[in-house]
């Protein structure tokens, strides 16, 4: 009950997706009524409108629904001079030696992990930070510091991987800089197996923390004032009215984003990971997308790699379905 | 008890404005880091002297890399592609978005359905990657405009920015005889703006900063763009620091791009982005909100 009060602000990517769903429901039963000649007059009235549809309907058919017919090459042994329909149908052949390959459970773990590790260290940083800003009363110094942590977010993964690089480089970083001047020895951070990770992580926190208050600072916008002045006149203190205003305020809101990232469990960003990866450390780096680029585009194993990638889109599918049945299980409007 | 009060409360507050402070340094460091690199000498960046400030400054990282001339043609590259491609980009997102906005459109549910579908279940990058040699595209410009055409969430964004704005406008403009197209020209667009200006820049950034597809579809190094050429300069730094750790480190110096390069390339590609930053960025948070505000 509460959830839904509180979190107007926050359907966000969520309630745009719910109308079309919503709407297709509402569609058929009403069609089955609807006669030819007002077909035929509806058409007409509209044909403006459904000639700028043509060519976004030809952009969906051919760039995102014929991939999706190309993915029957994960059942084949596909070469570009038989083209698709062409090549020899092999069955589940490549599955069999996917799921028989010790690289698929290593990459099944990288990928999975690395999600993990930026749901539990990244998730909650946006949280402090948007609790942190909204103490802020100068009005200026908070958009001066908001506007300053939004920066990382709109620079290229390139770029921020090659500043990522240098900062920790054994031997002109400032990082080592730092620790050899406490005594400690220079760390290889970008090819320990210990430290990618966490370099990793840092990295999409850097990035991404700053983005993410967003939606919490408005969903704290939305806390009506009287909460904190009844709060104030009862004695609590600004951490007491933390803990019992704000945080309720944004539960709401934390818990959609929350589930929205389960949903999300299967993909780890591609650019990301590519351009911090580096040969010593494919052992804890290596996740599905890059598995896919470097086997199957470099080393041309499409169909083996196709089946690694529809393994992927089927588990990140079912994953959505399962999100929207349990944000529409908590009483909000699902994602579609 | 009450000044105790207030002295408290004081300390909290100045210890909250000082975290933030220094959380945005830290935010914003490693840039200036870069920046101090990429005016100091390679000796003072090898030896790690720089942290805050260039040492021994000068500017041979700029020079070298303007001669080189290779820069200047993939940073013209990359505005191209940023510039036509998000001009499509808005074009389809609109003429996909406002007919999606009538709720009078008959087989409009369907459609709908029709395009969310693509954002559950997306495909995979070898059928992508065939069908984009299949069409003949590789090494054209059309090979990153075309698959990237809409983003599905953008037009769900801008769909329901025009389902926010009132009825009666163009149900009073087709009324005076106004077809579709010039409702939408004349009277929809000109009140969009906040929206059309958010979903622009959301777009502008995004081909900018893109670089996976170039590395797939663009293999000629005339056609590079800007993103690329660093994510091989830092590829190659890489690679050869890691071969240094087997051993033989002077030798694998002597391939490397200098880091102070390196730095200016960086400070260079960067630079654009920060400096148009703080005029936008209003209207990228305005963007977000709006995204999220509908539903």
């Amino acid at each position: 009950m509460n959830i839904r009060i509180e979190n107007k602000g926050v359907y966000s990517m969520t309630g745009n997706v719910s109308q079309a769903g919503a709407e297709a429901a509402a569609f058929h039963p009403r069609a089955a009524e609807r006669t030819g000649s007002v077909f035929k007059r509806r058409l007409s009235r509209d044909k403006y409108l459904y000639l700028m549809l043509v060519p976004v309907i030809g952009y969906y058919v051919v760039f995102k629904y014929a991939p999706m017919v190309g993915e029957v090459i994960a059942f084949k042994d596909y070469r570009f001079v038989d083209g698709i329909w062409g090549s020899k149908w092999v069955g589940l052949k490549h599955f069999r030696m996917l799921f028989e390959s010790s690289d698929f459970w290593k990459i099944l773990r990288n990928t999975l992990l690395l999600n993990v590790y930026n749901l539990v260290f990244g998730f909650p940083v946006p949280i402090v930070l948007s609790l942190m800003l909204n103490e802020v009363r100068k009005e200026w110094y908070k958009r001066t510091v908001q506007n300053l942590l939004y920066v990382p977010h709109f620079i290229s993964w390139v770029i921020l991987g090659g500043i990522f690089i240098s900062l920790l480089s054994p031997s002109t970083g400032v990082v080592n800089w730092i620790l050899r001047s406490m005594g400690i020895d220079p760390i290889y951070f970008m090819a320990s197996t210990t430290w990618w990770p966490v370099v990793y992580t840092l990295s999409s926190i850097w990035r991404e923390a700053g983005w993410g208050t967003i939606l919490y600072l408005a969903a704290m916008a939305n806390i009506d004032p009287q909460l904190y002045e009844a709060a104030k006149m009862d004695g609590a203190s600004r951490l007491r009215q933390i803990w019992h205003i704000t945080l309720p305020g944004i539960r709401g809101t934390m818990a959609i984003l929350l589930i929205l990232r389960m949903g999300q469990m299967m993909d780890v960003g591609l650019e990301q990971t590519l351009v911090l990866q580096n040969s010593a450390v494919l052992e804890v780096g290596d996740v599905i997308s890059t598995f896919v680029y470097r086997v199957g585009l470099q080393n041309a194993n499409y169909s083996y790699t196709t089946a690694l990638g529809l393994f992927q889109s089927a588990i990140g599918f079912i994953l959505v379905l399962s999100v929207n049945r349990i944000i529409k299980s908590f009483g909000e409007k699902g994602l579609w | 008890m009450k000044s105790r009060r207030s002295f408290s409360a004081k300390t909290y507050a100045a210890v909250n404005y000082a975290a933030l402070g220094l959380l945005s340094l830290f935010t914003l460091y490693p840039f200036w880091y870069e920046a101090a690199s990429s005016f100091s000498s390679s000796r003072a960046i090898t030896s790690g002297e720089v942290f805050l400030w260039p040492v021994e400054f000068n500017t041979d990282a700029y020079k070298r890399l303007l001669d080189d001339g290779q820069l200047l043609v993939s940073a013209k590259n990359t505005v191209l592609v940023t510039v036509v491609g998000t001009l499509l980009n808005m074009a389809m997102t609109v003429l996909a978005a406002y007919p999606l906005s009538k709720k009078r459109l008959m087989g409009r549910g369907g459609l709908l359905l029709f395009i969310t579908f693509t954002m559950l279940f997306v495909s995979g990058m070898i059928p992508n990657f065939i069908l984009i040699k299949t069409l003949g595209l590789i090494n054209s410009y059309w090979s990153l405009w075309l698959p990237a055409l809409i983003s599905t969430y953008n037009l769900f964004v801008m769909k329901s920015f025009f389902e926010g704005l009132p009825e009666e406008i163009d149900e009073s403009a087709s009324i005076d005889g106004a077809n579709d197209l010039a409702i939408l020209a004349k009277i929809i667009l000109p009140l969009s703006k906040p929206i059309l200006a958010a979903l622009s820049l959301f777009y502008a950034v995004g081909w900018w900063n893109s670089y996976f597809q170039v590395l797939l579809y663009i293999t000629r190094s005339t056609k590079q763009t800007l993103m690329v050429k660093l994510y091989q300069m830092i590829n190659q730094v890489d690679a050869s620091l890691l071969n240094s750790a087997g051993g033989s480190e002077g030798a694998s110096q002597a391939l490397l791009t200098p880091e102070a390069i390196k730095a200016a390339a960086i400070v260079l590609s960067v630079t654009p982005i920060l400096c148009v930053y703080p005029f936008l960025q209003r209207h990228f948070v305005k963007g977000v909100l709006i995204g999220s505000v509908k539903g």
